[in-house]
């Protein structure tokens, strides 16, 4: 059947479908969506730790260790590296984050094997000069300092401070913990990260099945075998109420949250559908509705579910100019209190779903963002079918089980607020 | 921008925090590239071309995307760009106005009236364009940079003619309700002060250029607008800016994904063809002031806890002065500024006077271009200490000049990526679109790649000498703490 809609004919979407392979090697997995389309991979990796790992009095070292692989390997200076990357193309990163520590690069087909053999020295064979790490601290602190120039800088950093007091997710790092990190610190960390053990891969683009077998070989084979250990559960969000850092600034960022839920939760999608209604993108949540186009409180609010240690935290974030702060926290609350006690309404949760189901062909069309995609479905314990099931399980979410899930998981009275700026009427 | 841009936040999987901020850089060819660097020199070897479905293999003088393009007859320019990874459409309309046409006194017209774009045309009700594209599963936005507007929807291919009829609704008579100005004033004040007057790095930028430029010069001026600017503009103002710059002659429309030339033809007939052909005035634009109003600024500020040097020079565009130096000029940027191994990075992060030290070239613009280094020093380096290690790398690339070697190895760095671009369905629509809207031919584009690897080393020299030692104007500025 088809619609119209402003005189316009629509017609049945084309079918889509994302075939995802399982591609075994060596003990390791990855997942494959190949597409020959463009001539161009990308490969994306993770093991859990990274950050949760830091010993404390030196938090930011998963980070720096991350940042000193690229600055030279093997035979290659760090300019000689980078010099090879330029050369062929090839985008090559990696990170140390929360809860991982993660690798990914991006080349054309023909710069493949380049990309292996430069990937792989990095991991295997890492030079760690001095004078590296003293470029990569100093960057470092830089980085670290001027986030403290900003409300939302400041913002950001209170709440997860004040949110998890005495659990690592909390324990940002801080100039005086980079300072004392140590070449030896960098090389033990990255010893007991870069191993075939619990190593996730997924890869997207023009490669098949056996040759993405030979790149891992090729790429990861020489690794350490040890196995990790997985991270701590989160704890519950701290109760913080509200949290101010002070900042001579004409407007304040709040930053605002609560605990979300796990995401082995069978109403998992049906909260995200609540939240989209609430907070979600774009123009159509009803906090972007009441606070931006009918008050023009602000340029953009929106809230989000952050999955860390195997479980997703909510958090929003908004700016506002200091004298509205009260005004707008009073309607995040009532918001949130309304979405609580009586659910969206049919019509909001048909669009909802409608945005769900069809934005899915979006979100493959970048072998970078593929990648990125399947590996946060891996880290997140998805399986490969998980997507494909995906519509079944959307089609069967209705309007009372939304306003059930988001009665059960929203508490108005738990949102805590880490505002910065001069902030008035709290 | 409409609204804060963020990549759809993770309905999938992982959400991530909408960010909030998104830079409101101008769309640049080059930046589209970013972080695409690859290489021509380099025959291209497909993997697995055992594979019926593969890309054939690309020779260099192909073009970049392939895009056909033509002319409605009331002068809209419309570019497909097929690209079938995806059953998946990107809709982009340009219209060739920007900040840069904002009228004198009134800075952040071409800006607020992309906010008052999204409120309504005789079809669609205002705020319907937005929630029918989100019910459809798709994204849209809007940005506005010096030169351009543009308004762009991503959506499942079978939506694109849904796209057109509301896109072409709107570019043919927007509603600019007078009851909805005064919300949406509140909320481009909200986004300067997110931007700039809550940033000290944003208000740093914005305090630069007009002491470079003039606070009123249309180059020096912020593209959000002065505070007190936004503040006087009125619905008539508004009106003004799209009746007079939003017609179709100046204006292009760009098509990137899984869509056929014949269609596409069709829906722009149907769509876009009925909008009566209408001139605009050709962009006019000030010449540059005499001098900078400041040529040196030092700005303390007591929020910044880390100083930075910036040095801006005006410089030859890809549409001003002598335009042949513009690609010599972007291999100059690379081999003086882009990274590990260049001159800066040699000279001042390597010997641990500087944290970061580059330079970047702005050639792809409307008028006059610029072209910059940067600098943050290590704690404990004296200003003098930067600004001497500086002038002795560009004294010794003016008189010694570049080597060959470092000529060949920047133009491998800056196109070996280059087909990267076909990755995703952004960079097409963009560069294409950029270029085209700034009165650039579609080669500009689609034979970049090419036209870098003839740069020759004589050419970058001439054009690193043109800028250094005889700029039209030039400002050096220090921001810090205090």
């Amino acid at each position: 059947m088809s619609d119209t809609l402003f005189g316009v004919t629509l017609p049945p979407r084309r079918g889509f479908s994302v075939p995802i392979q399982s591609v075994g090697q060596g003990g390791i997995t990855a997942w494959l969506v190949e597409d020959h389309s463009v001539p161009v991979v990308s490969l994306a990796w993770a093991w859990p730790q990274g950050a949760a790992a830091d010993p404390r009095g030196k938090e930011g070292l998963a980070s720096l260790s991350a940042a000193m692989l690229p600055e030279g390997a093997g035979d290659l200076s760090n300019v000689g590296f980078a010099d090879a990357l330029m050369d062929a193309g090839i985008g090559l990163s990696f990170t140390g984050g929360r809860d991982s520590f993660e690798g990914s690069f991006r080349a054309l087909t023909d710069a493949l094997p380049e990309a292996v053999r430069l990937a792989r020295l990095a991991m295997t064979q890492p030079r760690l000069d001095a004078e590296a790490l003293s470029r990569v601290r100093a960057r470092a602190l830089l980085a670290s300092r001027q986030s403290l120039e900003t409300p939302a800088g400041l913002a950001r950093r209170a709440f997860w401070e004040a949110g998890f007091p005495t659990f690592t997710a909390g324990r940002l790092s801080t100039p005086e913990s980079i300072a004392a990190i140590g070449q030896d610190d960098i090389r033990a960390c990255l010893g007991a990260q870069l191993t075939r053990g619990n190593l996730l891969v997924t890869a997207s683009g023009a490669i098949d099945a056996a040759g993405l077998k030979a790149l891992l070989a090729e790429l990861f084979g020489a690794l350490p075998e040890h196995p990790i250990p997985d991270t701590p559960p989160l704890p519950n969000l701290a109760e913080f109420g509200v949290t101010l850092r002070p900042k001579a600034a004409p407007q304040s960022t709040l930053v605002f949250g609560q605990d979300g839920l796990l995401p082995t939760d069978p109403d998992w999608e049906a909260f995200q559908v609540a939240l989209r209604i609430l907070a979600g993108g774009g123009f159509t949540s009803r906090l972007m509705k009441s606070v931006r186009e009918e008050r023009g409180l602000t340029y953009g609010i929106g809230a989000g579910l952050d999955l860390l240690f195997g479980r997703a935290v909510i958090i929003g974030n908004v700016q506002t100019a200091n004298a509205s702060v009260g005004e707008v926290w009073s309607l995040i609350r009532s918001a949130w209190t309304e979405m609580a006690a009586h659910g969206p309404t049919e019509a909001e949760v048909a669009d909802a779903l409608a945005f769900l189901g069809g934005s899915l062909p979006l979100q493959f069309t970048d072998s970078r963002r593929t990648a990125s995609l399947l590996l946060n479905l891996r880290q997140t314990g998805r399986a490969p079918d998980w997507l494909a099931g995906r519509p079944a399980r959307l089609a069967a979410i209705d309007r009372a089980r939304v306003a059930r899930v988001a009665a059960r998981v929203l508490k108005p009275d738990g949102l805590v607020l880490a505002v910065s700026g001069e902030p008035v009427g709290l | 921008m409409m609204t804060p841009s963020s990549e759809t936040p993770g309905t999938l999987a992982q959400g991530r925090v909408p960010s909030h901020v998104a830079a409101m850089d101008p769309v640049t060819r080059r930046r589209a590239l970013k972080g695409a660097a690859a290489t021509l020199a380099a025959p291209a070897i497909p993997a697995s071309a055992q594979t019926p479905t593969l890309a054939p293999p690309r020779r260099a003088d192909q073009p970049l995307f392939g895009a056909v393009s033509w002319t409605l007859e009331n002068g809209l320019k419309v570019v497909l760009a097929e690209n079938r990874r995806a059953p998946v459409a990107a809709h982009y309309l340009f219209a060739s106005a920007g900040a840069g046409e904002d009228p004198a006194g009134k800075s952040g017209v071409a800006h607020f009236l992309e906010h008052m774009m999204f409120k309504g045309s005789p079809n669609i009700p205002s705020g319907a364009f937005s929630q029918t594209v989100a019910r459809e599963g798709g994204q849209d936005n809007a940005f506005t940079s010096r030169d351009v507007t543009a308004y762009y929807q991503i959506v499942e291919a079978s939506r694109l003619p849904l796209m057109m009829r509301m896109e072409s609704d709107r570019l043919r008579e927007p509603l600019i309700p007078a009851d909805e100005l005064e919300a949406e004033r509140g909320v481009v004040l909200e986004e300067r002060r997110s931007r700039t007057d809550a940033v000290p790095r944003g208000r740093f930028r914005e305090a630069f250029d007009a002491a470079m430029w003039g606070p009123q010069h249309w180059r020096g001026r912020p593209l959000i607008g002065w505070e007190d600017e936004i503040r006087a503009i009125t619905r008539q103002d508004v009106l003004d800016f799209h009746r007079l710059h939003y017609t179709p002659s100046n204006s292009v429309l760009i098509v990137a994904g899984d869509v056929r030339e014949a269609d596409l033809r069709r829906w722009a007939d149907e769509f876009y063809g009925p909008i009566p052909r209408r001139d605009a005035p050709p962009r006019n634009r000030a010449p540059l002031p005499a001098a900078a109003p400041e040529s040196r600024m030092e700005r303390r500020d007591p929020a910044v806890r880390e100083s930075s040097f910036l040095k801006t020079y005006a410089a030859p565009s890809a549409t001003w002065g002598e335009t042949d130096l513009a690609d010599p000029l972007e291999v100059f940027a690379h081999l003086l500024g882009g990274g590990t191994g260049s001159r800066l990075h040699k000279a001042l992060v390597e010997t641990g006077l500087a944290v970061s030290a580059g330079a970047g070239y702005d050639g792809d613009t409307v008028g006059v271009g610029s072209f910059g280094v940067y600098a943050t020093p290590r704690p404990g380096i004296e200003m003098a200490q930067i600004e001497t290690a500086i002038s002795a790398v560009l004294a010794d690339l003016v008189q010694e000049g570049a080597s060959e070697a470092e000529v060949r190895r920047a133009i491998r760095h800056e196109t070996a990526g280059s087909l990267l671009a076909l990755d995703g369905l952004g960079a097409a629509p963009r560069m294409l679109g950029g270029a085209l809207a700034i009165g650039l031919p579609i080669e500009f584009v689609e034979h970049w790649p090419q036209r870098m690897a003839e740069v020759t080393r004589d050419q970058v020299n001439k054009a690193a000498r043109a800028v250094l030692t005889e700029p039209k104007i030039a400002t050096a500025g220090w921001l810090l703490p205090g």
